[in-house]
């Protein structure tokens, strides 16, 4: 039998200052570079605009292609390669060529592709367009923010009637987590930010929730044999029981998500980006973030269970127990602020 | 025992059935030939449909275009609107068109496969607003224009010092339209090519008459091309619009006309009251005619005939327009009563155009004039690309998960990618039986399943090694492992497919085709997991009696 971390006994809890340190570094890090560079790099849909994707028989030079199109009037377009040397995006979003989409947001892709005609006639051939008016834009950012509003109360809800509500605040705000992190990474990568990653960003909270459930599964279970332990212990020691499992599952992920990252193409590897770093956050938020989190809130307002006097002596002691008392002395919890 | 058979003839069952769905059948579909003609044939291919992004097409957003007039009652202009568009698409013939209405205010056009798009907006888009209006014969606009010269002198100046602020090296276009020596050369020019007609502005000079030249037939008039945008900044100031002379209606010429090495556009003074509209057309088709070059033959209905042969009765030797969305077309003289049959001369325009007229005045006029609000084209060969690349990630990515599964789990590592197998097979099953859509992101999605399928399975596997640790059999570790992985594996599928559907709620196109393949992929992964992979054991169990150990 193939093993990897045979029963381990970390004190994960014990990181938790170092962890919530180090996260908020980082998120503090993606708003500095928001701060410093300007906004997030939002997609066409979102803005509003055009975006052209055009293939060239021959690498073009890029600055010809600048003043072809800045002499039709489209100026401050972005030029963007995209994958090979003779691939490249166009995107016009400035604010009046949004308005012009307002009338018909054909308009612009059409006096581009004038433009590039007669300059390139024959020499390209436009492989995709987008166009987008304002108003559809403006709907879409809409539907996004609802849409993960709307999965995180959902989840809430859920998980608040299949546990009970401090697993689920501890789920939630630890989900609230993983996207403030994802979104400092899109922004330190400056990802473009579309629909297709938006999903990618909700994906990764299932997959992050996943794991946190995965987590909280085994302390409801541990919890009802072990009604005198230290929540504190009961958390490490699920930590610990779920960790082959945690470890298995990220790598058969991180496996499909290196594969579309590295062979998927172009177009999906905004979304690849997210999901291979999401493995990451999804493994570390679980651990150290909503775990903590459950232990506050349970210091905060404690289960009832606890309350009770300690009549009730563990059931049917098992073999496994001898691990149990293998772990670390347990160490006073952290005070909670 | 007879459990276990149940359980193995549901799995086969299931199979055999994801098989069936999955198999390449003979559809019908509507097929371009290569004449440009459309066909019903049949064709045999993998009944999975692609989202736009993976085959390639249109997608178009249409919104009512308010900037020319608020429309009434919105919700039911775009009802009757998006009975317009459905017929032109359908004429029109791509493989599979999607014409549907979302929301209040918005009708989505989505055309697979389509190598035009240029022509297929403005398919959807043209209103095809067929009047039939009688030109003015009373010189209306004639003796209205000193009117309209005094408003255009006191707006002019207004008017000039804008775009002059804007441009200040240009000189301002009115003051260039106004100096002598342009008018003189522009007036020599018409008398050189027409010696019957006089420019109608050249005794008052005010500033809309100065663009103005009488044409060849009442209520006709030629506007030199370079001064066409100046006259219709004017037309549309306010002002302007309520000095034309009452029960009259301006409107421009589709073509522009060569008169002495000059351009020119005309412009038609009508009467307001069209002697028929399009609504009475019944058919319509493109044809060639030797004199008129293209043109569109259409046929009236019986009542719309009457109509026509009466009203053209009263207006033998007049000039009818044919105005199409507000353009004329063409305006011939009326020689006798007509009667339900007539035609539209295209001018310069190619048969293709012909064909597109014919097909948009079939479907009938649009109620409201469209707007495009989105417009997403993707070239074929993109799609082929996208398909081609994601089918190799998902391919690498398979092949990442049997070493990881089987290096790790061994025998047990084995029947769970058969599992993964199976859970690959169903999820493509389900989206086919669905008819759902397969899209980019969903094949992202699809990869990406691949590796969190095996999550139930190594809940499960780890669960059952715990099991086997404390001591217990095989057989109850096997038992006690699926009991315990259970609960989690429901809580989390069950999340995501929360998560999921609230994406399928507020996405759109290729967001929602990742939604159903993640809901698709859930649905199947834990009947896998959970069925499928006990069933394994059960059998490998039922082979191996009092077999001590497991290969896990």
């Amino acid at each position: 039998m193939l093993r990897i971390f045979h029963n381990p006994s970390y004190d994960f809890i014990k990181w938790w200052r170092v962890a919530a340190i180090s996260t908020i570094a980082f998120i503090l890090l993606g708003l500095g570079s928001f701060v410093v560079t300007g906004g997030v790099n939002y997609s066409i849909e979102f803005t509003g605009g055009t975006l052209m994707q055009l293939e060239f028989k021959q690498p073009p030079n890029v600055a010809d292609l600048r003043s072809t199109l800045d002499a039709a009037g489209i100026r401050g377009a972005e030029i963007q390669q995209f994958g090979s040397n003779r691939e490249f995006t166009v995107r016009a979003r400035d604010e009046r060529q949004v308005s012009e989409q307002a009338a018909g947001a054909e308009g612009v892709a059409r006096r581009i592709q004038d433009a590039l005609n007669r300059k390139y006639a024959g020499a390209f051939t436009v492989v995709r367009t987008e166009a987008v008016g304002p108003k559809v834009g403006g709907e879409l950012r809409r539907g996004a923010v609802i849409a993960m509003l709307l999965s995180s109360l959902v989840t809430l809800v859920y998980l608040a009637i299949r546990f009970e509500w401090r697993f689920g605040v501890a789920a939630v705000l630890s989900s609230a987590h993983d996207v403030l992190v994802t979104l400092a990474f899109i922004k330190l990568l400056h990802l473009e930010v579309s629909l297709t990653v938006v999903a990618a960003i909700l994906t990764l909270l299932g997959y992050s929730l996943n794991d946190t459930i995965i987590i909280f599964d085994r302390v409801r279970e541990n919890l009802k044999k072990q009604r005198k332990e230290p929540l504190r212990d009961v958390l490490n020691r699920s930590i610990n029981e779920t960790l082959p499992r945690s470890v298995l599952t990220h790598a058969t992920t991180l496996a499909a998500t290196l594969a579309l990252l590295v062979f998927a193409g172009e177009v999906i590897r905004p979304f690849a980006w997210v999901m291979t770093f999401g493995i990451f956050v999804a493994t570390f938020s679980s651990i150290y973030i909503a775990s903590p989190i459950l232990l506050w809130i349970e210091e905060k307002y404690p289960r009832k269970v606890e309350g009770r006097p300690a009549a009730s002596p563990p059931r049917e002691p098992r073999e496994g127990r001898a691990r149990a008392q293998a772990q670390p002395p347990t160490r006073p919890t952290p005070a909670a602020r | 025992m007879s459990n276990l058979k149940y359980r193995v003839l549901l799995i086969v069952v299931l199979v055999a059935a994801s098989v069936w769905a999955l198999f390449p059948r003979t559809v019908t579909e509507r097929v371009r030939k290569p004449d440009g003609s459309f066909a019903y044939e049949p064709v045999r291919r993998v009944p999975l449909k692609r989202g736009l992004d993976l085959q390639g097409g249109m997608h178009l957003a249409l919104e009512v275009d308010e900037s020319r007039g608020a429309v009434a009652n919105k919700v039911e202009a775009l009802d009757r609107a998006l009975k317009v568009v459905r017929t032109r698409i359908d004429e029109f013939g791509v493989s599979e068109p999607v014409v549907q209405k979302v929301g209040d205010d918005r009708i989505i056009v989505e055309l697979p496969g389509v190598d035009d798009p240029e022509r297929a907006t403005q398919l959807v888009q043209k209103s095809a607003f067929l009047q039939f209006q009688i030109t003015d014969e009373t010189q209306a606009l004639d003796k209205a224009l000193p009117r309209l010269d005094a408003i255009a002198k006191e707006k002019g100046a207004a008017g000039a010092a804008a775009p002059a602020a804007q441009k200040p090296g240009a000189p301002a276009g009115i003051t260039a339209l106004l100096t002598p020596g342009a008018d003189s050369t522009k007036a020599a020019g018409d008398t050189a090519a027409r010696a019957d007609s006089t420019p109608v502005g050249s005794t008052t000079g005010g500033p809309v008459s100065r663009l103005i030249t009488q044409g060849q037939i009442p209520g006709q008039y030629y506007v030199a091309a370079a001064d066409v945008p100046e006259l219709q900044r004017y037309l549309a100031l306010p002002e302007m619009q309520a000095a034309l002379p009452p029960g009259k209606s301006v409107r421009w010429g589709s073509d522009t006309v060569s008169l002495g090495g000059r351009s020119f556009r005309p412009l038609y003074v009508l009467d307001t009251r069209p002697i028929i509209t399009g609504e009475y057309l019944t058919d319509a088709k493109p044809n060639t005619s030797p004199i008129d070059g293209n043109v569109v033959e259409f046929q009236l209905n019986n009542e719309g005939g009457r109509r026509f042969k009466r009203e053209t009765g009263i207006h033998v030797r007049d000039y009818m327009a044919i105005v199409l969305d507000d353009r004329v077309m063409s305006a011939p003289v009326i020689q006798s009563a007509i009667g339900s049959r007539g035609q539209i001369t295209l001018g310069g325009g190619d048969l293709q155009e012909a064909q597109d007229l014919a097909l948009v005045l079939r479907a009938g006029a649009l109620p409201v004039p469209l707007k495009v609000a989105e417009v997403r084209n993707i070239g074929a060969s993109l799609g082929k690309d996208s398909i081609d690349k994601g089918m190799r990630a998902m391919v690498i990515a398979v092949v990442f998960v049997i070493v990881i599964m089987v290096g790790y789990y061994r025998l047990s590592g084995v029947l769970a990618v058969a599992a993964l197998m199976l859970y690959i097979l169903y999820t493509m099953a389900v989206l086919a039986g669905f008819d759902a859509v397969l899209t980019l992101p969903g094949l992202a999605g699809l990869v990406l399943s691949v590796g969190i399928a095996v999550d139930a399975n190594v809940l499960i596997f780890e669960r059952i090694r715990e099991e086997l640790d404390r001591g217990k059999t095989v057989r109850t570790s096997i038992e006690e492992g699926f009991k315990h992985a259970l609960s989690a594996i429901v809580d989390t599928s069950l999340t995501t497919i929360l998560t999921a559907a609230v994406l399928y709620q507020y996405g759109t196109g290729p967001v929602r085709g990742f939604a159903v393949t993640l809901i698709a992929g859930i649905a199947a992964s834990m009947f896998t997991a959970i069925f499928v992979t006990r069933t394994f054991y059960l059998l490998w169990l039922s082979r191996a009696r009092g077999n001590q150990t497991l290969s896990i």
